[in-house]
């Protein structure tokens, strides 16, 4: 088993090294600019080109382009993977993301005609403080609008902005006297908000902390997926999103700020890249972008000691639940096996990222439980309807007889199932309990959607402030694959005590004095094959 | 002691036991034998209570157990019981399935239940099998094994539930052996069972349910050897019966010989001594009996013992009596003056029967 998950790793990075080596063959003799030759908008009509989710820049060129086919990103960062390997033909992108994303990939090109230009607006929670916030904001606004804190922070975060110096410059004290305040960010969408050294930054980041200190509130930032953050204000969970682009459709069902900065949109193409770096040079500078930079490595660790803690508290409660759901339905209650049945239903008919959603947004929105802990509760239900399946095949396949046995020796109905039904059933699920913990774990890696920094979360993080797929990838990869031959070990351990032929027989025998020689000579062939 | 009394179980779509009442007493070793379906597995099944009685009462050692109030798991430890599948512990080996129940129902300590489970190993002959698992071993052991396990709670009573139907036959001896140790005890015993031989050697008490009720019960010499009732009797030696009466001339020979001819291909019964059988049957018939009376009225049975495997014509009538011996049809002098015939010819008192004259053929297997 090792021997196979060490093949596959080598395999995938032998062929990701090959695809990074010549994606960036440069022809010498080219003439264009750009290796599509595209120069004017109409000439992207027809093709394939990508957009961030929920941005709605694409609303802009519609018209222009109407037979554009349009692919939707998650993180901006992806796209420029997306244009390398000639997924999509352009992409829309903000101007000031395409100068923090040219910085460190100089073979992109702009084209020269403009997309258009959006405003963005800070959108409020749906909370009761909605009114209250709405009116700090605006006023806040227009206060830094005209005395001209706005356009410093887009001079030092969008015009000069190093994603390798700049960092947020005030100090602002907070005194939280009016509580603490909520704030969705994108988190990995330089130069508004990224993570650096572990702390979140950027033009957003800077903002609200102003506004903040300003109105006595404690700023809490949590970094989802941008397609998250209208619906998680939308539900109240969160007090303020970030960088909202204002729309007619949004400002009739989202209570928007007015704008607090605005940009040109501009299309992305490929060009040439004059890079001359070697391959092993590149390798280690993607290693160390990815690690060493601002001590990412212990961002690493951090993810994955949380994936772990999703997992492993899953599953311990998830199997306690699913066990006392089992033993309220084992003798044929009719109520506790209706509910059981409907629960099982709901939780394994629905994908789990909507799950997980509809936990963190509707159902525990109430209790104020943070992403860790829905996590933890999704999927111990989602582990616990596994249990419950797992042990009710186990049970029926032990089979009535062995139950009759050992209640027609004198034994209770709980003394019987403890102690001979349980121990048999468990030899049939163990196998099935050890995939569904791994199938478990690389759930888990979906948990991002809800504000909670797991490893994958952390991967794309750090893939959107080094521009690099490689290195957080397949070290993300990897990490799964040691978890999992981590948990594989447990349950092989698990599964090999409990076969008849491994069960210690000196353990048996212990603690009696005997006469039969043949026992403890079969005791001890035992030991020596072992 | 356990007295049954008007136990009637029921299942949703049938009723397997009707009224069973019976006393077993202290020492009694009763065989319960009948035809299937009828409930013999579902009476010992009640008796522990594995199947919950329908109606009726249970009454154990002055203990009503069908009562809501009593405690079931001790009542149960008083009775083993041995099942058709062995149904040993999978996940034990066969010391611990004999030593757990001992030290979690009898508080027994690891030592005392040792000393009994090898004890008894050694009386079933597996002692060397005591860290082996029940996979490793033949069924005959298992169930050996398992009358082992029972007898380590010390029960007052053991319930066998066809102990050796699921058992090759090379090795129904080996556990036949052991419970007829059992029986020789003086242990109380009840044993739902198929062979009826072993019935026979073991029991000193023989109970024959048919259709959910107690039709017979007696000491094996009654119900094997001298067996009173119509039922008792085609139940142990196996018999299959054609029941035909004639109560004029024209009764239809042909139909006959094609139902005769079914009858004998279902019991495998050769042609030879059908078609004997026929000549014989339209001959005394035929030729004698229509000539001889006025007023037909003849009965006659046709039964196959697959026990003994005997081919019998019984054929009884009123008026003038007919001695087959002085036919003067060869053929049928021929048949019965041969080795393998048999016959009885009786004059019965008429106020006892209705038929007067009974007159039965007996044809044995032709040993070549």
């Amino acid at each position: 088993m090792k021997k196979f998950f060490c093949l596959v790793l080598a395999l995938m990075i032998a062929f990701s090294s090959i695809a990074i080596v010549f994606a960036d063959e440069a022809p010498t003799t080219a003439e264009a600019k750009t290796k599509s030759g595209f120069t004017s908008i109409d000439d992207l009509n027809g093709h394939l080109l990508g957009v961030q989710t929920s941005v709605l820049y694409e609303e802009l060129v519609k018209d222009r382009i109407p037979e554009a086919e349009w692919q939707y990103f998650t993180m901006p960062n992806d796209m420029i993977l997306a244009l390398e390997s000639n997924k999509i033909s352009a992409y829309l992108i903000e101007e000031v993301g395409f100068i923090a994303q040219y910085d460190k990939h100089p073979e992109l090109v702009r084209m020269e005609e403009l997309a258009g230009v959006c405003d963005y607006a800070v959108v409020v929670g749906n909370n009761e403080r909605q009114n209250l916030l709405l009116s700090q904001i605006n006023e806040f606004i227009a206060e830094s609008s005209s005395n001209g804190f706005l356009d410093d922070l887009y001079d030092y975060w969008v015009m000069n902005f190093d994603a390798d110096t700049s960092v947020i410059r005030s100090n602002p004290v907070f005194t939280g006297e009016n509580g603490t305040v909520s704030i969705a960010i994108e988190g990995g969408y330089e130069p508004f908000s990224f993570e650096s050294n572990g702390e979140f930054s950027g033009f957003d980041v800077e903002f609200m902390q102003n506004f903040c200190a300003k109105y006595g509130y404690i700023p809490e930032f949590n970094s989802i997926p941008f397609e998250a953050i209208a619906p998680g204000t939308e539900t109240g969970k969160y007090d303020f999103g970030m960088n909202i682009v204002i729309s007619d459709e949004r400002e009739e069902t989202a209570q928007l700020s007015n704008p607090y900065y605005h940009c040109n949109i501009v299309f992305v193409l490929e060009g040439y890249s004059d890079s001359d770096l070697g391959f092993f040079e590149k390798i280690s500078e993607s290693f160390n972008k990815t690690f060493i930079k601002e001590n990412r490595w212990k961002q690493f660790v951090e993810g994955t000691l949380v994936s772990i803690e999703i997992t492993f508290s899953s599953i311990v409660l998830g199997t306690i639940l699913g066990f006392l759901a089992y033993m309220a339905c084992r003798k044929g209650n009719k109520f506790a096996n209706k509910v059981t049945e409907a629960i099982t239903w709901i939780i394994d008919g629905m994908p789990t990222v909507l799950l997980l959603m509809i936990l963190y947004y509707l159902v525990l929105n109430a209790v104020k439980m943070n992403g860790i802990g829905v996590s933890i509760v999704g999927f111990s239900l989602i582990f616990a309807c596994s249990m419950y399946d797992m042990l009710n095949v186990g049970c029926n396949a032990v089979g009535k007889e062995q139950y009759e046995a050992s209640r027609a020796m004198g034994y209770s109905d709980k003394q019987a199932f403890f102690r001979v039904i349980l121990p048999q059933a468990a030899r049939h699920f163990i196998p099935i309990y050890g995939n569904d913990a791994i199938t478990l774990l690389k759930e888990t890696a979906i948990v991002g959607y809800i504000a909670v920094l797991d490893l994958t979360k952390i991967s794309d993080l750090v893939r959107s402030r080094t521009y690099e797929a490689f290195f957080p990838l397949i070290a993300t990869a990897i990490i799964y694959y040691l978890l999992e031959i981590l948990l594989t070990v447990i349950v092989n351990q698990v599964q090999y005590r409990c076969e008849n032929e491994h069960r210690n027989k000196r353990k048996i025998l212990e603690g009696i004095k005997t006469d039969e020689e043949f026992l403890i000579e079969q005791v001890e062939e035992q030991e020596e094959n072992d | 002691m356990i007295e049954i009394k008007h136990l009637r179980k029921e299942f949703e779509d049938s009723a397997p036991l009707k009224d069973i009442n019976m006393t077993i007493n202290d020492g009694d070793v009763i065989a319960i034998i009948g035809p299937s379906g009828t409930g013999k597995s579902t009476l010992l099944r009640c008796i522990n209570l594995l199947a919950e009685p329908t109606s009726g009462d249970i009454i154990v050692d002055g203990q009503n157990i069908t009562d809501k109030h009593c405690d079931i798991n001790e009542v149960r430890k008083k009775m083993g019981m041995v099942f058709q599948s062995f149904n040993l512990f999978g996940h034990m080996t066969i010391l611990e399935n004999i030593m757990k129940p001992q030290m979690t129902l009898l508080g027994r300590t690891k030592q005392e239940a040792y000393d009994k489970a090898m004890d008894l190993l050694y009386t079933v002959g597996l002692a060397a099998k005591a860290l082996n698992y029940p996979s490793d071993l033949s069924g005959g052991q298992q169930q050996r094994i398992a009358i082992a396990r029972t007898l380590a709670m010390d029960p007052e009573i053991i319930l066998f539930d066809e102990p050796t139907s699921a058992l090759d036959p090379s090795m129904i001896g080996e556990v036949q052996s052991v419970i007829r140790m059992l029986a020789k005890s003086g242990r109380t015993m009840m044993i739902v069972t198929h062979e009826m031989d072993f019935a026979k050697k073991i029991a000193n008490r023989v109970i024959l349910l048919n259709d959910g009720y107690i039709y017979d019960d007696g000491t094996p010499k009654e119900i094997f050897e001298n067996p009173t009732k119509p039922l008792t009797r085609k139940f142990v030696q196996r018999l299959s019966v054609l029941s035909y009466s004639i109560r004029n001339t024209n009764f239809d020979f042909e139909n006959f010989a094609e139902e005769l001819q079914s009858y004998a291909e279902k019991l495998l019964i050769e042609n030879d001594r059908t078609s004997k059988l026929q000549m014989c049957l339209e001959e005394i018939c035929v030729n004698n009996l229509f000539i001889l009376e006025d007023d037909i009225d003849i009965v006659f049975d046709i039964e196959y013992s697959e026990k003994k495997d005997e081919l019998s014509l019984v054929v009884k009538y009123n008026g003038e009596h007919f001695n087959p011996f002085d036919s003067d049809n060869e053929l049928f002098n021929s048949i019965l003056n041969e080795s393998t015939t048999v016959v009885h010819d009786e004059i019965r008192d008429p106020s006892d029967t209705k038929h007067q004259h009974k007159l039965e053929l007996i044809f044995k297997w032709e040993e070549a």
